[in-house]
């Protein structure tokens, strides 16, 4: 096992990219033929941003994530080529397993149920986290840092929570625990796999807050993956838009939303409703997210495509750059 | 206001067994989850009840069918009353409201096609041939943008949006007044939801039906209701206009609520940090959560009408005004 060096950050730029993944293409197989779920994806992550990447289910917004840090179910889903840089570092492919996970990139994944032990309590779950790190701290001292963690994450009843099995947890408190036990670590990196999925919407304003604090105050560059538009709206610098396994458009916060190039995005931000009852139909085109194992002919939108041309039937486009931005449309086709 | 009140509920109160303890078997305790609601709905009109998990909203929607029956309080549906343990009532009930839940997969059977399925909803009219109900079916799989060739596959083999397209048509085959929707959209996409919240707008138009609308997501509850409800732990603590409720929230919990709430804009209020507290069973159920609170508050508020909005604050009693007058100035 090779161990990354540890305050190579120290040093650098700030501006420096500390994750990059290059023309990754993932698939599952399937009994007749294999699926391709993400099909050819670039990223890049600045030092300190938070970066959210957007798209329906089915996107393959997961797949990415548990690709970048290593958990996709193998078989029967592959890393097919490809390439990760972690920090300058390729931590895909390579031969040795390199210890990234941890201080380097953490994940909390989307269901805390199900990832947190339910025979253990919370305490032991977390005082594990703090152990691996091999730091080999005495009882009290470890109690005092789960007790700080816990009241970063403004949680009052630490004792409680501490003492409490995961079952006995509401859902915003297990997942507060659960970025408690990823922060521990003091990751560089913290993936957030639908971070405030089917949470009531003060516990969600709690935890966008707190995720932003993280941010503020240790630097921790964040990756959230999420369905809604809102909560990337209100957390993100740099906005990737997903669909179909590709990424169709990244821009910064305010071009994506304010000023979105690829119909799809434009789509997505006029599916959310923002107006009162008066203030007409929401224009959203009929049809429904592709089935990735059956991808239509050309630019995988064009059935829902409101300004579909002839050539999107036919052929996929590339990707264009326009102003800066990065955008897989016909539309900015020599523009 | 001499509009036409469809359906009025009065001081409703639904309480569960809870489970005994295993060596006091005998001793058998309740759970109040709905705690003296009242609210009314006038024709025509979207109904929104936005609240937390465990609110109770849902069990407004079950009660509001008669799927839970209640241990307290009146519900008036187009002037008469409904007793709960009569069958004529509840067959009366059941045949002016309809409801959609917000599992599209739990609430379809497995086993049956889709056109069996969305059939099941006129099982209340005997007097169609098998001929009038299938072009009922056609009919209305039409007016839902349910594509024929789906009538005759196995929910599995549909996408969550169909599903609740199913859901809908089944719910309205049979002509409604209230149409209840509990939480219709909050498993589905976004481009999905907003398919479905158009959907939902223009069948309303079209069948003259009223909306009950559920949900967490202040977004679609702004978009699609004229008034709303808020609860919390069972109580409801504000009915307002959606535009006051938005723009002017009364109770301290909707004022929470609204600066909580996220939209694409961008960030809203994220400057105050919020203290959230358990809900207080004697007194005001907001007390430990509040920032207004009182000494006044250690007792149950009463629902105080202030011109057509209703709130369940002591900041609104009428001594108190000018008090809260000064207090919101502050803020």
């Amino acid at each position: 096992m090779i161990n990354l060096p540890r305050d190579i950050s120290s040093e650098k730029n700030l501006n420096d990219l500390i994750l990059e993944v290059k023309n990754l293409r993932v698939s599952i197989e399937t009994i007749d033929k294999r699926v391709e779920v993400l099909r050819g994806v670039d990223l890049k992550l600045k030092r300190g941003e938070v970066t959210a990447i957007v798209g329906e289910s089915g996107s393959g917004k997961t797949t990415l994530a548990q690709a970048i840090i290593g958990v996709l179910d193998t078989p029967p889903v592959f890393i097919e080529s490809g390439e990760i840089f972690f920090e300058g570092v390729k931590i895909f492919p390579q031969k040795e397993r390199i210890n990234f996970r941890g201080q380097g990139i953490n994940m909390v994944f989307q269901e805390p149920l199900v990832s947190l032990n339910p025979v253990y309590t919370i305490r032991k779950q977390l005082e594990e986290s703090i152990e691996v790190q091999g730091l080999h701290m005495k009882k009290k001292e470890i109690e005092e840092e789960l007790k700080k963690i816990l009241s970063d994450l403004m949680i009052r009843d630490a004792e409680r929570v501490l003492n409490s099995y995961p079952h006995q947890l509401s859902g915003g408190m297990r997942q507060r625990v659960a970025i408690a036990m990823s922060m521990i670590q003091k990751p560089k990196l913290l993936i957030l796999d639908e971070p405030t999925t089917g949470l009531d919407l003060l516990v969600q304003r709690k935890i966008i807050q707190l995720l932003l604090k993280l941010r503020s105050e240790f630097g921790t560059t964040l990756l959230i993956i999420t369905h809604d538009l809102a909560v990337a709206a209100n957390m993100a610098d740099r906005m990737y838009v997903m669909y179909a396994g590709k990424i169709v458009e990244s821009g910064t916060k305010e071009q994506v939303i304010r000023n979105p190039l690829h119909p799809y995005s434009k789509m997505l931000r006029d599916s959310v409703p923002s107006g009162y009852k008066d203030s007409g139909p929401l224009r959203v085109t009929e049809g429904n997210p592709p089935d990735i194992s059956n991808l239509p002919s050309g630019c995988p939108f064009h059935p829902r495509c409101p300004v579909a041309m002839d050539i999107c039937r036919k052929e996929e486009p590339s990707r264009k750059i326009v102003e800066d931005r990065e955008v897989l449309c016909w539309l900015y086709d020599g523009k | 206001m001499m509009e036409n009140k469809i359906l009025e509920v009065r001081d409703l109160e639904v309480k569960f067994p809870v489970k005994s303890k295993l060596f006091s078997p005998k001793e058998e305790k309740f759970k109040t989850v709905i705690d003296k609601v009242s609210f009314s709905i006038v024709e025509g009109e979207t109904f929104g009840i936005v609240g937390e998990t465990g609110s109770g909203k849902s069990t407004i929607a079950k009660t509001l069918v008669g799927i839970n029956y209640p241990s307290g309080g009146e519900i008036y549906l187009l002037g008469r009353k409904i007793n709960f343990n009569r069958k004529s009532d509840l067959i009366f009930l059941r045949k002016n409201v309809g409801i959609i839940f917000q599992d599209p997969v739990g609430s379809l059977n497995p086993k049956l096609r889709i056109f069996d399925i969305i059939l099941e909803g006129l099982n209340f009219e005997e007097k169609y041939t098998k001929e009038e109900k299938k072009s009922k079916v056609l009919e209305i799989a039409k007016k839902v943008g349910l594509n024929e060739s789906k009538l005759y596959s196995y929910p599995s083999e549909l996408s969550g949006g169909e599903k609740q397209r199913v859901s809908l048509a089944r719910a309205i085959i049979s002509p409604k007044k209230i149409l209840i929707l509990d939480e219709p959209t909050s498993s589905l996409d976004v481009s999905i939801q907003a398919q479905i919240l158009n959907l939902l707008q223009n069948l309303k138009k079209e069948l003259n039906l009223t909306y009950i609308f559920i949900t967490h997501d202040f977004n679609v509850i702004k978009y699609m209701c004229d008034r709303l409800g808020v609860l919390y732990y069972g109580r409801m603590l504000e009915i307002s206009e959606v535009k006051d409720a938005y723009e002017n929230p009364l109770h301290p919990y909707t004022k929470d609520l609204m600066n909580a709430n996220i939209t694409i804009e961008g960030t809203s209020g994220f400057e105050s940090e919020l203290e959230m507290g358990e809900p207080e069973r004697n007194g005001c159920i907001y007390l430990n959560s509040c920032r207004f609170k009182m000494d006044v508050c250690r007792s149950d508020p009463p629902l105080i009408q202030l011109n057509a909005r209703y709130v369940k604050c002591w900041l609104y009693e009428e001594s108190r005004r000018e008090e809260y007058a000064k207090v919101n100035r502050g803020t």
